[in-house]
């Protein structure tokens, strides 16, 4: 073949993957969702969930997604998302917007008032429906809680959740008083929320060791 | 075997013997069948095998033909170079020998006009010999009248001795002065001709040089075994040094992918994605890619290389304007190279300062950024290598052109060779199928060795028929009487 018809083949190409970059725009960006507990005593554990929170914003690229929610009384519901951003494609901007958003979560993390209940469901609930709406290829929803939950009276979250294609965490479930008496009650937690994901057709994933960021990932 | 256990030895005997009379039935046939699909085997693998050696051997034909008309190619351009230098040499100095000659006749003119000048001019007797003369002749008793005589003859021969030295200075001093004169025509006639000397030993070491040439050309006209030899080996270590190169300039063009992909994400944005790549890599890759054909276009405009032929033919105006089209380009892209390569530095501190503050590190950093130490270096080393490597990767063409032209033939023959063993191992099939026919023969032979035996035992015991010989022939004719009659008695 001569180098001139090389060169016509090479443009041809370039000019139909070209024409078909549009459909796979999000094929390859990310999701994250993270709920942090503000229940109780929990509230003192949000300065570490600071630290998860900008390891993820450190690693994030344009066009992935990422939301940090509260975990109130009633959490299903768009006011809880302290603060969400969907980065841009240029590196300038999403520089920009990765500041103003760990500016905002460090607002919130030393002004945060700790809520009478703790509605995980709500806020995991909410989780889906953003990452739905925010098109990602890989949707992860991270859960920074002990994962107790303790809904106000009148609420119910007996739902089942459509959780396929989700990747849900659990970050630092810590052990409760009653916890260390009976370790049956913290395992029977954990076995629980696991089980709801699995049925809903997600992935479960607990970590406790945030020491090991690359699990967080 | 369990089966014949349960149900008798009998009944196995029974069964092969079945089995033996019916392969003794169908012998005949089956060994048609068997020999037709194992000779039909053999035949196709002999054809396959036919027409491989067959490919081989055009490949090879042509191998030899591309790498003759390579070789053909590489001497007239050699030659075409030496001729154009030693038209250039006759121009530029053997045009100018009328006037060296014009030079060196006027210097030796001038020597000569100067060399006669000053030849020694014999000085002219003096005359106070002939009075001696004849006043020894003269018979004077008077001794003080002669000792006047020969005191003022004396004082007259001081005086002339006086007056021939001055003027035998004189005279010497002009040879000198003259003799001076001749020495810069003396030394600039023996420049010339030294020169001239020079001059004429590199046209005969150049002639020397077109004569190994012409030979070599010669060699490859005719297509002789050892040209093909000597391009052969030539082809292969033009393979290896232009991979070596075209290897070299690989890592340089990543290093350049690497310095501009970055910033074309500020640009064109890095979150679109063709077929995985990030849409701003391949922003770049194109970048690196236009580059490189610019180059290319660069080098054929000048003839450099000779990978589009149509470059190399056209007239001088249209290639000029390529080539300054090209030139151009190639500018424009290595001064965009090196304004990314700045942009680079900026996003590459954003983000490392981003990074920084994010893991509560920020002070640290910007002790190190107030210094400016680490900052300039490396923003103005990226800078000239965004500028310098897109001119650097121009030359990959000549590269790519040896690697294209030794690894047609050097591969070609690896194909042929590697056709023509396939060749030699389809055969060895054919052979293998053949005398597997007939071993398959012979088994099935075995197996009904006792009927065949029987067989042949019922054939010697019957009469044996007349041999078709010339008693046969001739019984014939007596029965009939055919030769005589024609008709039977």
């Amino acid at each position: 073949m001569k180098p001139l018809n090389c060169i016509y083949l090479l443009l041809i190409n370039i000019i139909l993957l070209a024409s078909c970059s549009t459909d796979n725009t999000r094929g390859h960006t990310r999701g994250y969702y993270l709920l942090l507990d503000t229940s109780g005593t929990y509230t003192e554990e949000l300065n570490k969930a600071k630290q998860v929170i900008n390891y993820i914003l450190a690693t994030l690229e344009p066009g992935d997604s990422f939301a940090v929610a509260r975990i109130d009384s009633a959490s299903f519901s768009e006011k809880d998302i302290i603060t969400k951003v969907v980065l841009d494609a240029r590196p300038s901007v999403s520089v920009a917007q990765k500041r103003a958003f760990a500016s905002t979560i460090n607002a919130f993390v030393s002004s945060v008032k700790s809520s009478p209940h703790t509605d995980i469901s709500g806020g995991l609930l909410q989780g889906i429906e953003f990452l739905n709406e925010a098109k990602v290829n890989h949707r992860n929803i991270l859960i920074y809680s002990d994962l107790q939950e303790d809904l106000p009276k009148g609420y119910i979250r007996d739902v089942n959740m459509k959780l396929d294609g989700f990747t849900v965490k659990a970050l630092n479930v810590t052990k409760l008083r009653a916890d260390n008496q009976n370790p049956r009650s913290y395992m029977e937690r954990v076995a629980s929320w696991q089980s709801k994901i699995i049925t809903g057709g997600g992935n479960w994933e607990l970590i406790n060791d945030l020491e090991k960021p690359d699990a967080l990932l | 075997m369990q089966y014949f256990t349960q149900t008798g030895w009998p009944a196995f005997f029974l069964l092969f013997t079945l089995i033996m009379l019916a392969l003794y039935l169908a012998r005949e046939p089956a060994h048609k069948a068997i020999k037709g699909i194992f000779d039909g085997l053999y035949r196709a693998f002999r054809l396959i095998a036919i027409s491989l050696n067959r490919s081989s051997i055009h490949m090879r034909e042509r191998n030899r033909e591309v790498l003759l008309n390579i070789g053909r190619e590489h001497g007239e351009r050699e030659l075409h170079k030496e001729f154009h230098e030693i038209t250039q040499f006759v121009q530029r100095d053997l045009g100018g020998y009328p006037q060296l000659q014009q030079d060196i006749r006027e210097h030796i003119s001038h020597i000569q006009t100067d060399y006669e000048a000053s030849q020694i001019v014999p000085i002219a007797l003096p005359e106070w010999t002939e009075a001696v003369d004849s006043l020894a002749k003269l018979k004077m008793n008077n001794h003080t009248a002669n000792s006047r005589v020969l005191e003022q003859i004396h004082e007259t021969a001081q005086l002339q001795h006086k007056d021939n030295i001055k003027v035998f200075r004189e005279t010497n001093a002009k040879r000198h002065t003259l003799l001076q004169k001749i020495l810069p025509h003396w030394r600039k006639l023996s420049f010339s001709i030294d020169d001239t000397g020079e001059r004429l030993t590199d046209i005969l070491t150049r002639s020397q040089k077109i004569d190994t040439h012409m030979a070599r050309f010669e060699e490859i006209h005719q297509g002789s075994d050892k040209a093909l030899r000597f391009l052969r080996m030539s082809a292969l270590t033009q393979l290896l040094i232009s991979t070596l190169v075209i290897t070299i300039a690989i890592g340089g063009a990543f290093f350049n992918f690497h310095l501009i992909a970055l910033p074309m994400s500020e640009m064109v944005g890095s979150a679109q994605r063709i077929g995985g790549a990030k849409v701003s890599d391949l922003a770049a890759l194109v970048i690196i890619c236009m580059e490189i054909s610019a180059g290319i276009f660069l080098l054929e405009s000048l003839r450099i290389t000779k990978l589009f032929p149509l470059i190399s033919a056209m007239d001088d105006k249209t290639r000029r304007i390529i080539m300054v089209t090209a030139s151009i380009v190639l500018i424009t892209l290595a001064c965009t190279e090196s304004a990314l390569a700045f942009m680079r530095d900026q996003i590459a501190s954003d983000l490392a300062l981003l990074r920084s503050s994010l893991s509560g590190q920020v002070m640290e950093y910007s002790t190190v950024e107030q210094g400016g130490i680490n900052h300039w270096i490396p923003l103005a080393a990226n800078m000239v290598l965004g500028f310098i490597l897109p001119l650097a990767l121009t030359m990959i063409a000549i590269p790519l052109e040896y690697l294209l032209q030794s690894g047609r033939t050097v591969f070609g023959n690896l194909f042929a060779n590697l056709i023509s063993l396939c060749a030699t191992l389809i055969r060895l099939c054919a052979n293998f199928a053949r005398q597997s026919g007939k071993v398959l023969l012979s088994i099935y032979d075995l197996i009904i060795a006792g009927p065949l035996f029987i067989e042949s035992i019922v054939k010697h015991s019957w009469p044996k028929p007349i041999k078709n010989t010339q008693e046969k022939w001739e019984t014939h004719l007596d029965e009939y009487d055919i030769s005589k009659t024609g008709v039977k008695k």
